[in-house]
């Protein structure tokens, strides 16, 4: 009989490990490293990943997440936006007075040409042409009729 | 291209029509009847003559080697004929009288006398 009953406590005993085991390998079951911190086995909570956390919240608090990170992208592409344009704009605004001050230079400008000259230099001759000298004083005659004959033809 | 003596002669030319009459004809006087091209002298002499004023016509009939007295006969011969040409003839016949009775020069007495008698014959 106390075979009997050492059989029977043994069996007992081996029930009750069995159990423990299977209770131990179902709490380790996420934490397959079995890693325990102050005696408690760390559950298989702990191991989530940010991105497992990232994922389980919901919608609207992920909206809020890309809304903000989308307003915070217009926001500095806005900034850079406003800044090229002020760029843009001041450029325009020195073209601009650039373009009205020539306008203006030009308007104050006289622009004279010394046709006479030009034609006696393109056409020599018609400096001498008869035509041309009546308009010419007597003076102006009398130079240039000494100048020719200082050369020695006359 | 204009040669140098094709150049005076417009400028005589020019000096035959310039207003400033009495400047032109001291300019003429002074460069044109003392050229040493007898072209330059005949064409100036010419010009005085058509200018048919009292000085332009003194210069040419009785100043000695210039106009009707040019010792070129070219020049001499072409005076006389711009004179002879001349519409009105007046103050050339009464400068040519007055240079017959009391020019110094006999030269130019007897050149202004035969010149005189072709104006008469010719008008």
């Amino acid at each position: 009989m106390q075979i009997g009953k050492i059989s029977l406590h043994t069996t007992k005993a081996v029930q009750q490990n069995a159990e423990k085991n299977t209770t131990a390998s179902n709490k380790l079951s996420t934490n397959p490293f079995g890693v325990s911190f102050k005696g408690n086995v760390i559950q298989a909570d702990v191991f989530e990943s940010a991105r497992k956390n990232l994922n389980g919240k919901n919608l609207a608090e992920r909206g809020k997440l890309f809304a903000s990170a989308v307003v915070s992208g217009i926001n500095s592409f806005n900034e850079a936006f406003k800044s090229r344009m002020n760029s843009v704009v001041s450029f325009g605004k020195k073209i601009t007075t650039n373009v009205f001050d020539t306008i203006e230079r030009i308007g104050n400008t006289e622009i004279s040409f010394d046709m006479t000259g030009l034609k006696n230099k393109l056409f020599p001759d018609r400096q001498y042409s008869i035509k041309n000298l009546t308009t010419k004083s007597v003076d102006e005659l009398k130079t240039l009729w000494s100048g020719l004959a200082a050369t020695g033809a006359v | 291209m204009m040669d140098n003596n094709k150049k005076i002669k417009n400028i005589i030319q020019a000096l035959g029509e310039h207003k400033d009459s009495e400047a032109a004809i001291e300019l003429l006087t002074e460069l044109g009847t003392n050229s040493p091209d007898d072209e330059i002298r005949e064409l100036t002499a010419q010009t005085l003559i058509r200018k048919n004023t009292h000085e332009s016509l003194r210069v040419v009939l009785i100043s000695k080697g210039k106009g009707i007295n040019d010792l070129s006969a070219r020049v001499a011969m072409a005076s006389i004929n711009e004179l002879l040409a001349l519409k009105d003839k007046t103050e050339a016949i009464k400068i040519l009288d007055d240079t017959i009775k009391m020019h110094s020069e006999e030269d130019v007495r007897n050149t202004a006398r035969s010149v005189r008698a072709l104006m008469t014959f010719s008008s």
